[in-house]
């Protein structure tokens, strides 16, 4: 049992406060960890990264190294990195960077010191910001509540088929394509044998996280030639299991849901805004006056939101 | 009699049940407000209450109920109703994924659409469902009946045993190892008449009644093709 939530505003505001509320009324469904994936003004240049370093004493060796890696790419920090940390040992970090020569090829690059230093997500908008504990928590220390942007998601996780670790928090980056996030609520049955699949043709994953799978997987049918919502709904064909998913990049965010209904999903769709959740009664923690709602309850759904374009070139 | 209102908001879930019952065992009538869809409201409710509440509710709404009689005034989350053994729910708009799961008696009335496996594994009472019953619905009832005036989804009373689904309009599909049967006039005098206590009867409508294949589970079946079904 996980709880997920997703919010696209009409326009560029306060998206981080309200996934926070979203996410704090859904903290009963797992307080492991939390995550979120934010789309906040886009950067012209470069790309905005989120790293988890594991363990702060090395901190500036391995941030050291990590830049060695960018500039082996033609590229490197374009402005200070903002770095989070507290007692524990992982820390995060926020930069953003030129653009890489070939962006797969870094990160294949960079993932070789994903043992100490671990991209979280890169992309023009996108920064995913997760970590242990509920989400009141995990708002508090990354100031959530503070970041402003069109739309994101949300996730608080009860571990079931890997470990309680930072990293191993949703959302999940669709490693190496930008700017595309995934949270899920559910379990992958042929996760193993996708990822051999997955692999062989030179993805990489950096948890053994069943969800980590399913943003690469959907990226990658994208690439082949389907678009979102072809391949949303070949998923529910293709992947195994009980799931609820919302997959989000910079034009909104999609939603697909197993053969079997067992996941659920609720929102409220108005005035060109989503409001979703696990829960009705978190998406009332955010709407509370919403005459009605609208329940993804039934098998094999699909539903794609865009978010409005003109808002984030205006940001 | 006197009917009380009491305010849910923010406040602790058992808090707000105990105020509940305690109105109820002194005779008044209650009125829930500002429900915000919270979960576990009116949950194990005795026999002389009656509660309204106010637009929708969270999840198991009414679970356990023992004779209470409840009113929903719009929405109902997942779990409404599991449980019960005997009083009357209400929902007067939609009723989310597994409304009276496992009940032992009693009746939901649903005037909207039901959600996925409604009356799941349900060992009696009665679910009336005036719109379109959901997918999977009736999955492994064990007795009891489900009557569905706007059609039904996919899967419609799958594996179901004891139990009776009775449909008006269209089944997307059946479910596994059940069968539509023509129904006896004193069965179709018997689901009408527990409609015209809504004021739902017809006697114009062409019933599907589906009960069980008896070909699994607790058949003894011995013809094996028949478990290739599931």
């Amino acid at each position: 049992m996980c709880g997920i939530a997703g919010r696209i505003l009409r326009e560029y505001g306060q998206v981080g406060a309200d996934l926070v509320e979203l996410m704090g009324a859904q903290s009963h469904r797992g307080a492991d960890s939390t995550g979120f994936a934010i789309y906040s003004d886009p950067c012209s240049v470069g790309y905005k990264v989120r790293l988890m370093g594991f363990n702060r004493k090395n901190l500036n060796v391995d941030l050291d190294e990590f830049r060695l890696t960018l500039k082996e790419h033609d590229s490197d920090l374009l402005e200070e990195p903002l770095i989070y940390e507290t007692e524990e040992a992982h820390y995060s970090v926020r930069m953003l960077i030129r653009e890489p020569r070939h962006l797969d090829k870094w990160i294949m690059d960079a993932d070789q010191i994903a043992d100490r230093i671990a991209v979280q997500s890169v992309g023009k908008s996108l920064e995913i910001i997760k970590d242990t504990g509920d989400a009141l928590a995990v708002a508090d220390k990354h100031q959530l509540r503070t970041i402003r942007g069109t739309h994101g998601l949300g996730h608080a996780r009860l571990a079931t088929e890997s470990d309680v670790l930072p990293d191993a928090s949703h959302p999940f980056w669709a490693r190496p394509f930008p700017d595309v996030a995934i949270v899920h609520n559910g379990q992958i049955t042929n996760y193993y044998t996708w990822r051999d699949r997955l692999e062989s043709v030179g993805y990489r994953f950096l948890t053994e996280n069943d969800s980590e799978l399913i943003a690469v997987w959907i990226s990658d049918q994208m690439k082949r030639g389907l678009n979102q919502k072809q391949a949303l709904q070949k998923s529910i064909v293709e992947i195994d299991g009980v799931f609820t998913y919302m997959i989000s990049d910079l034009n909104g965010i999609g939603f697909a849901k197993d053969r079997f209904a067992m996941k659920p999903l609720v929102t409220v769709e108005e005035n060109n805004e989503l409001t979703a959740a696990t829960e009705e009664q978190a998406v009332r923690c955010v709407l509370p006056d919403a005459l009605d709602v609208i329940n993804y309850d039934g098998p094999s759904m699909v539903r794609i939101w865009p978010v409005n374009t003109q808002h984030l070139k205006a940001a | 009699m006197k009917e009380v209102e009491i305010i849910v908001g923010r406040r602790s879930i058992r808090e707000v049940n105990e105020e509940i019952k305690a109105a109820v065992l002194s005779g008044q009538s209650v009125y829930v407000r500002e429900t915000l869809s919270r979960h576990n409201l009116g949950v194990g409710l005795p026999a002389s209450a009656k509660v309204r509440f106010e637009g929708s509710v969270g999840y198991y709404c009414g679970g356990l109920n023992n004779g209470a009689i409840l009113e929903i005034e719009r929405n109902a989350g997942w779990g409404t109703g599991e449980g019960m053994s005997d009083g009357h729910i209400t929902i007067n708009g939609y009723a989310g994924m597994a409304t009276g799961a496992s009940m032992l008696g009693g009746t939901i009335h649903i005037k909207g659409d039901s959600g996925p496996r409604c009356g799941v594994a349900m060992k009696g009472g009665t679910i009336i469902v005036e719109g379109k019953l959901g997918y999977q619905s009736g999955f492994m009832s064990h007795a009891g009946r489900i009557i569905a005036l706007g059609g039904a989804g996919v899967s419609c009373a799958d594996a179901l045993w004891a139990g009776e689904v009775w449909v008006v309009g269209a089944i997307e599909s059946l479910g596994v190892d059940t069968k539509i049967v023509e129904p006896q006039p004193e069965e179709v005098d018997s689901v009408e008449s527990q409609l015209s206590q809504y004021g739902l009867e017809d006697s114009s409508r062409e019933w599907q009644k589906i009960v069980s294949g008896e070909r699994l589970w607790y058949f003894e079946s011995r013809e094996a093709s028949a478990w290739l079904m599931i």
